[in-house]
Formats: C-alpha cells, sequence, structure tokens
C-alpha cells in the first residue's frame, strides 16, 4: 500500500524552480532517504509533503487523503523533527512532551509520554530545561517530541547533523527500531546513514529526482566501488 | 483546546525569563516607589495620575518581550514543528495574547498594591481600572506579535525600545505635552499612547470628564488597525519564513 504519492509535484519562487515536478510513490514502512547537494529541493519537497508549504502545482496524496483537501486531517498523521532542534528551551523535557501532547491532543497522554521516556531513555533529563542539555540530548529529545502522536508518516530532516560519532549512532539505532512500523522520509547529507538505514533512496538535483533504487542498484548502476561514489556520479552526472 | 495549551507553555517560556520579569513588573514598580520620595509638584505625578502612567509603562515591556519570544519563537525550528501540527493561525495569535494576560493581571494588582502601600486610597474603581487595562494591553501585546513577525530576535529589542521610549514621552506620564506644545502636542494627539492613557486614568478616578471623543477614537482606530494588520503579517509571515 502507498503512504505518500505525488505527481508533479513543483514549487517556484519568483524566477527560480525549487521543486520541479517531481513523481513520487512511498510505500507504506518503508524508510526512504532523499539525499542530494545542498539547494536541491529536499528540504522543500519536505516541506510540501508535510503541509508546511503549499506546492505551487502538482498533486500530494497521502494515505489516500489529498494534501489540498485534507491538509488538516494529514497533520494529525504526519510528524516532523526538523533540521535544526526544535523544542521550547526553557521548558523541561516532561513539559516538552505534555506541550506536544497538547498539541496533539493526546487521549492517553501520560502512558505516551511515559513509553516515550523509555524508549528513549529521557530519565535523567526529565526535570532538566531544554535549552541546558547538549546537542545530542536535544536532538534525541526532538525526535521524541516527533513521535508524541504516534505519526503514521514522520519526517527526520538531517537528524543526525553536527552530532559526534557515539551520539548518531545511537540515533541510528532508535531509527532502525520504527523501521517498518512508520514511514520515514530521511533528509542527510551522510552517504553511511542513508545507506545503513534506508530501504530506497532518492537522489535530487536542481529539484528533480534523478535516480531512485536501493543503496545496492545504485552502486551497481553506476559501476561504483561504494554508495559515496555513486552518488557522486549520480549527482554530478559523471562530471566531476 | 490546543490554543490554551499554547498559551500555557509561552506563559512559562516568559515566566521562566528573569529578564522579562525585572523589566516588566520590577522595574515599573521602583520608578512608582522612586518618584513618590521626590514630592514633585506636579499633577502627573500624584498617585492617582502617575499609577495608571506606570501600569501603561509597563505594557510597553509587555510589547518588547512579546516581541521577543515571537522572533525567538520564528528564528528557531520551534514554530516550523508547529506548522506541521494540526494548529491553526487563530490558536498562534490567541496563544501569544491569552499568555502574556496573567501577567498583565499581575502587573495591574501588583503596581496597585505598592500605590495604596505609598498612599493610594483602595477604592472599587480599581476593579473596571484593571478590566480597561486587560483590554489595552491586548493592543500592546500585537503590537509585540507584529514587531516580532517582521523582524528578527536582535531587531525586536531597538523596535520594543521605541514602543518604551514613545510610551514615557508622548503618553503624558512624565510630562503634560502642553508643557512642549507645538508640533509634539499633536504627534501625541495623533499617536495612541496618550489616549491609553487618558482612558486608564478616567476609569480609575471615575471621571470621564477629560475623556475626549477623538482619544476615544484614535485608541478604537489604533486598537482595530493594529490588530488586523498583526493577523494579516503574522499568517504570511508563517507563510514565507518556511518557504
Amino acid at each position: 500500500m502507498i503512504a505518500i504519492k505525488t505527481k508533479g509535484l513543483t514549487k517556484k519562487y519568483k524566477d527560480k524552480i525549487a521543486v520541479n515536478g517531481i513523481d513520487l510513490n512511498i510505500k507504506q514502512g518503508e524508510l526512504f532517504a532523499l539525499l542530494g547537494v545542498n539547494g536541491a529541493g529536499k528540504t522543500t519537497t519536505i516541506k510540501m509533503l508535510s503541509g508546511l508549504i503549499m506546492p505551487t502545482s502538482g498533486e500530494i496524496i497521502i494515505e489516500d487523503m489529498d494534501m489540498k483537501k485534507d491538509v488538516f486531517k494529514i497533520k494529525e498523521i504526519l510528524n516532523v523533527s526538523p533540521q535544526e532542534t526544535a523544542i521550547a528551551p526553557n521548558l523541561t523535557v516532561k513539559e516538552n512532551l505534555e506541550f506536544m501532547a497538547g498539541v496533539y491532543q493526546i487521549k492517553n497522554k501520560e502512558s505516551k509520554i511515559n513509553e516515550l521516556i523509555k524508549q528513549f531513555k529521557l530519565e535523567e533529563v526529565l526535570n532538566k530545561k531544554a535549552k541546558t542539555l547538549s546537542g545530542g540530548w536535544q536532538r534525541k529529545v526532538s525526535i521524541a517530541i516527533s513521535l508524541i502522536n504516534d505519526p503514521k508518516i514522520l519526517f527526520l530532516d538531517e537528524p543526525t547533523l553536527g552530532l559526534d560519532v557515539i551520539a548518531r549512532k545511537e540515533l541510528w539505532k532508535i531509527i532502525e527500531k520504527l523501521k517498518g512500523e512508520k514511514t520515514i522520509i530521511l533528509t542527510t547529507h551522510y552517504m553511511e546513514e542513508a545507506e545503513s538505514l534506508s530501504d530506497r533512496i532518492g537522489i535530487m538535483a536542481s529539484g528533480n529526482i534523478i535516480d531512485i533504487g536501493t543503496a545496492e542498484e545504485l552502486i551497481k548502476k553506476t559501476k561504483t566501488k561504494n554508495f559515496e561514489d555513486a552518488f557522486v556520479e549520480i549527482a554530478t552526472g559523471g562530471n566531476l | 483546546m490546543r490554543m490554551i495549551n499554547f498559551a500555557k507553555r509561552n506563559f512559562k517560556e516568559l515566566i521562566r525569563d528573569p529578564i522579562s520579569i525585572i523589566f516588566e513588573i520590577v522595574l515599573p514598580i521602583f520608578l512608582l516607589f522612586i518618584f513618590q520620595q521626590f514630592n514633585i509638584p506636579a499633577e502627573n505625578y500624584k498617585l492617582e495620575n502617575f499609577t495608571p502612567s506606570i501600569i501603561l509603562f509597563g505594557f510597553s515591556f509587555i510589547t518588547l518581550f512579546s516581541a521577543t519570544l515571537i522572533a525567538k519563537d520564528r528564528t528557531s525550528s520551534f514554530l516550523i514543528r508547529l506548522g506541521t501540527s494540526p494548529m491553526k493561525s487563530s490558536d498562534f495569535i490567541l496563544g501569544y495574547i491569552l499568555s502574556l494576560l496573567p501577567i498583565v493581571l499581575i502587573q495591574n494588582l501588583l503596581f496597585f498594591l505598592t500605590a495604596i502601600i505609598l498612599g493610594l486610597k483602595p477604592t472599587i474603581t480599581m476593579i473596571p481600572t484593571i478590566l480597561i487595562s486587560i483590554i489595552i494591553s491586548i493592543f500592546f501585546i500585537s503590537i509585540g506579535i507584529l514587531i516580532g513577525s517582521l523582524v528578527g530576535e536582535k531587531a525586536t529589542g531597538g523596535l520594543g525600545s521605541i514602543i518604551v521610549q514613545l510610551v514615557c514621552f508622548t503618553s503624558g506620564m512624565y510630562f503634560p505635552k502642553e508643557s512642549v506644545g507645538g508640533v509634539f502636542a499633536i504627534i501625541c494627539k495623533i499617536l495612541p499612547f496618550e489616549a491609553c492613557l487618558n482612558i486608564i486614568q478616567s476609569f480609575l478616578h471615575n471621571d470621564f470628564s477629560n475623556l475626549s471623543i477623538i482619544h476615544l477614537l484614535v485608541f478604537i482606530s489604533y486598537f482595530v488597525t493594529i490588530i488586523l494588520i498583526t493577523i494579516v503579517v503574522f499568517k504570511k509571515r508563517m507563510i514565507s519564513d518556511n518557504k
């Protein structure tokens, strides 16, 4: 079953085309990585798929709902962990979780919060203000918050950016556990992250999806030694 | 209610910032106290006139700190996260306004309490004065939302300070406009701060003979215009920030 379908998805800003008519089919429970160099259109695509901005043209169907007609219904079943850590700085970790549970009007609020505390091992930072936490903890809390509404679709925009190797591996474990349970769209600049976590990878350049496949398929197709080389080959059109 | 939930969060953010409490509450109380020690022989500094001035002065800091909160939320990814949630623009705007009203109420109660300790006679008119002050505070909060929607966190300090200065110099809290006269008096009449002070004073004195229709019209015009502009600008900025 298809969780996300786009047809001719386009976003234009005056003279610039940020996303140029992309067609996507992402299956339920799939972890789909969106890769591309800076300015390729990844974040704009995620913003359109998450209902933050509306496309200039094209269609977005999420879990059989049309983004144009059912944007608020769609927003109930998705969540986003943005590129920068998005938490309320003067609120404690527990208060952040409670606040977001209120935003999504979660009925079994306490049990959901306790479940996330356990899942992300947040006990030791629970009563600390978010702004006093390290970057790794803030990112962990930010991802925990994005699961508060038990979303069917989860957007992770560069979830491990700026984290040290241990914090990154820790987050990978968490993301791996979510695989299959949720449809995840991940953007990252780390090739090994995309390769190790995703079921399929879409490579974007100049607003277009120029290739899609598993990491192995893309390596095979480009006749390169590893995924990083395959990505460079595809993203640059072999002109590097 | 998402709006109440958001207001609770905003209130916690504001109340946990000691700088905002110092400027919104402690500084006005200090000014109220210190000016009474000088025994200045002018009408403006009599407790029944200066307490409403202090209320208005406190509101100018409400503008400053509401602008900072909104600009901070906008420039962090926090509003991106909330923008992908089912929250609507009305939840955001009303959530910001509601979060500041308890602070306005605390301000009013503490300012009146200090004034009573300093010698202001407690009267029943303090209750309608507090109520009208809350309505006037919505105007100041809206200016804060507008500034916070338009500029970044650093610039909110500068623009907020302009509002503080305008309140000080054009409301008539420190000196009557007639003492300067000319263009300055016209500016005071055109800007809404003198009207705001006049309304609060009239309610406290329970004497509306000095409240001119022009003051009422000036305040209502600014109030409605600023609220409408704030709604439009906030909505537009929420979208354009995420482009």
